[in-house]
């Protein structure tokens, strides 16, 4: 049996969607899209990166067995279900690295630790706390402030040779501290190196309390591409006492919410089919 | 006349829902000298009898997230839960300067204190603590209950000016058989198509017929099936869910909204029990009374405010009501300092694992405002259901 499945990720930065085709347990990546928010709605996002999807895939909406939305997506109109974003990240981590048996979600507003099993089952989880120290969207204020472009941040933070630690504790303070780094002269690469840094130990902290200390840990989410940050995770890791867990993150980290989405969309269709329950998209 | 969509219909609940001030009712009195409305409080008083004496029951149920409890919090301490300050905060706000008289269940302590208070604080309203049985033999528990339900009668008949003869409240009882069978109808027809009947809708329906006079509450109930049944919505891969421990204090709308959001369909509920507390008909020839007493008895709802005899029955109401309505797990929603239902949550878990239901329980207020939090627990519990649940 073959089903055709989409995955939409509605983050707090930007709208993900993938297209999968599932057929006799192998499963093959369609298409996907990415859409940056920047104040626009949400919703209607993820509408047009669904359309993208299913143009780039010649598929047509109603060859579409199940919708499957992720992240802030409940209120996308078109949804058949809905999973969360610890549960679809888990399943998007081990579809793009079977070894992994965590995965690091870093994204514009939180961070969440889950430890799962090798089906993608959610042992245990932990999200950062309401202060947005440890998001990527303070990286990205940050970054504005010091005039570089998002994509150079991970460059630079490599080429650090005395980083500055900043607060981890509240995204105000740390943006004080960044200010008298500035004024202090400190350069650019060892103030994101001292950023990084400080949310690499939270973020080493959240995989300790859910036991996530040994084996491979899949960065997920939208900031899995700043080598920076994992590099500075994988030192953080080698600093914890009890931690020695690899981070490692996968070229299309930022789809783990997505991908998860669709291929549990997919065995959800299947179930449904068997019992003769087959959910309609809208 | 062109019949009402679902739409206009929810409207309509929802406006009687938001009215703080209860113009329906305050208008329903005013429309003829001489009628009187009593005020009842959760989770069930006899309707039928206030009916009978030509008054409007009208059911409190606190103030809900609107309301700005100012006076309310000087009456109580802390530690009890939100729904006696922001009931007092209705009555010396003058809110209910319009109703003649109130009933307050036997549910719990708070409740049964907030009677006495409400004598005190408003000496020329009909106040009554409402006791109901403990026994549920007919000779001990229906005798007695006959008694209390005869001494609220004679006490509406005086209040009112006019005895309320047997006549009365034969017909006011199947003014609300008819208005139960409804119910059933709707919440039987959520069971087999919650996509169709949304737990918010529902929820309103059921508020809007603590305002309204009976025969209107059932027309808007016969109107709503039909309008429903006339437009398919569409089907979302949501989990079964029965929803429990909210007899008393009601959740936000927005916690109920939250819930189906987050991927569960609400297929039982225990919200506003005196809709559908007894459930069967009750029989309009004989004593009137006698056969309030013998429902009460044989043919009422289970909930943990009603005193259960039978240790291994405890629970197993919830069981069934999981087997009737095809659920896949239940939602243990709790007022914070709700002693029926918290105390008896942990017995009520102990029957739902022995059968192997799942279960998530959290505690909400009436003014909760941070559904997030919820909706994690509720989503989370939903994806455990959908994808592991038999594995």
């Amino acid at each position: 049996m073959t089903t055709i499945t989409a995955g939409i990720d509605v983050g707090t930065g930007a709208v993900k969607a993938v297209l999968m085709r599932v057929q006799d347990g192998n499963t093959e990546w369609l298409s996907r899209s990415t859409l940056r928010i920047r104040q626009r709605d949400p919703i209607e996002l993820a509408r047009l990166c669904f359309d993208q999807v299913l143009e780039d895939a010649k598929i047509g909406e109603k060859q579409v067995n199940y919708v499957a939305t992720t992240g802030e997506g409940e209120s996308v109109p078109f949804h058949t279900g809905h999973f969360y974003s610890m549960t679809t990240h888990a399943r998007g981590a081990i579809y793009l690295d079977p070894e992994a048996r965590a995965a690091l979600d870093v994204g514009a507003l939180h961070g969440r630790a889950i430890s799962m099993d090798e089906r993608g089952k959610v042992l245990k989880y932990k999200m950062t706390s309401q202060c947005a120290s440890g998001s990527g969207q303070f990286l990205e204020n940050i970054a504005r402030y010091l005039g570089i472009a998002q994509d150079e941040i991970g460059g630079l933070s490599k080429q650090a040779d005395n980083p500055e630690v900043v607060s981890s504790i509240c995204a105000v303070l740390a943006e004080t501290d960044v200010i008298n780094m500035v004024s202090r002269g400190i350069s650019p690469q060892n103030i994101v190196k001292g950023i990084h840094l400080s949310m690499a130990s939270r973020l080493v902290k959240l995989l300790k309390s859910i036991d996530a200390s040994t084996g491979v840990v899949l960065a997920t989410g939208g900031l899995a591409l700043d080598a920076g940050l994992v590099d500075a995770l994988n030192e953080e890791t080698g600093n914890m006492k009890g931690m020695s867990a690899r981070i490692r993150a996968h070229a299309d980290s930022p789809f783990a919410g997505a991908l998860g989405a669709a291929l549990w969309g997919a065995y959800r269709y299947d179930r449904l089919v068997e019992r003769g329950e087959i959910a309609r998209a809208a | 006349m062109t019949m009402p969509d679902t739409a206009t219909i929810v409207a309509r609940a929802s406006a009687l829902f938001e009215d703080l001030h209860f113009s329906s009712a305050r208008e329903w009195k005013s429309a003829v000298p001489g009628r009187k409305v009593i005020g009842y409080m959760p989770i069930y008083v006899p309707r039928e009898i206030i009916h009978a004496a030509g008054m409007l029951p009208l059911g409190i149920v606190g103030g809900g997230d609107q309301l700005e409890v100012i006076h309310g919090d000087a009456y109580y301490q802390s530690y009890i839960c939100r729904i006696p300050r922001s009931t007092i905060e209705l009555g010396v706000s003058g809110r209910l300067d319009f109703v003649d008289g109130m009933l307050f269940p036997s549910i719990c302590d708070v409740i049964r204190n907030l009677s006495g208070m409400w004598k005190l604080m408003f000496p020329n309203v009909y106040s009554r603590y409402f006791d109901v049985p403990q026994n549920y033999r007919d000779d001990i528990g229906g005798n007695y209950y006959a008694q209390e339900l005869a001494e609220l009668r004679d006490a509406l008949g005086e209040l009112g000016g006019a005895p309320i003869t047997d006549d009365a409240l034969r017909a006011s009882i199947a003014a609300y058989n008819e208005n139960r069978r409804l119910v059933r109808e709707l919440y039987d027809y959520r069971i087999a198509q919650p996509w169709q009947a949304p737990a918010a809708e529902v929820y309103l329906l059921m508020r809007a017929g603590l305002a309204l006079p009976v025969e209107q509450h059932t027309e808007l109930l016969r109107d709503y099936l039909a309008a429903a049944r006339a437009v398919e919505r569409p089907r979302r891969d949501n989990c079964r869910v029965v929803v429990t421990g909210v007899f008393c204090e009601q959740p936000p709308l927005n916690l109920i909204k939250s819930l189906e959001l987050a991927g569960c369909y609400v297929v039982d509920d225990d919200l506003l029990l005196v809709t559908r507390w007894l459930t069967a008909d009750v029989a309009t020839d004989g004593d009137p009374l006698q056969n309030l007493a013998r429902a009460f008895l044989h043919h009422s709802e289970s909930t943990a405010a009603k005193y259960e005899p039978n240790a291994r029955e405890k629970g197993q109401h919830l069981v069934r009501a999981v087997q009737r309505s095809k659920a896949e797990g239940v939602i243990f929603a709790s007022p914070s300092f709700c002693d029926p239902a918290l105390l008896d949550r942990p017995m009520l878990q102990h029957a739902l694992s022995g059968a192997g239901i799942p279960y998530v329980s959290f505690k909400y207020a009436e003014n909760s405002g941070q559904m997030q939090p919820i909706r994690e627990q509720a989503g989370t519990f939903a994806d455990s259901i959908k994808l592991w649940s038999g594995q």
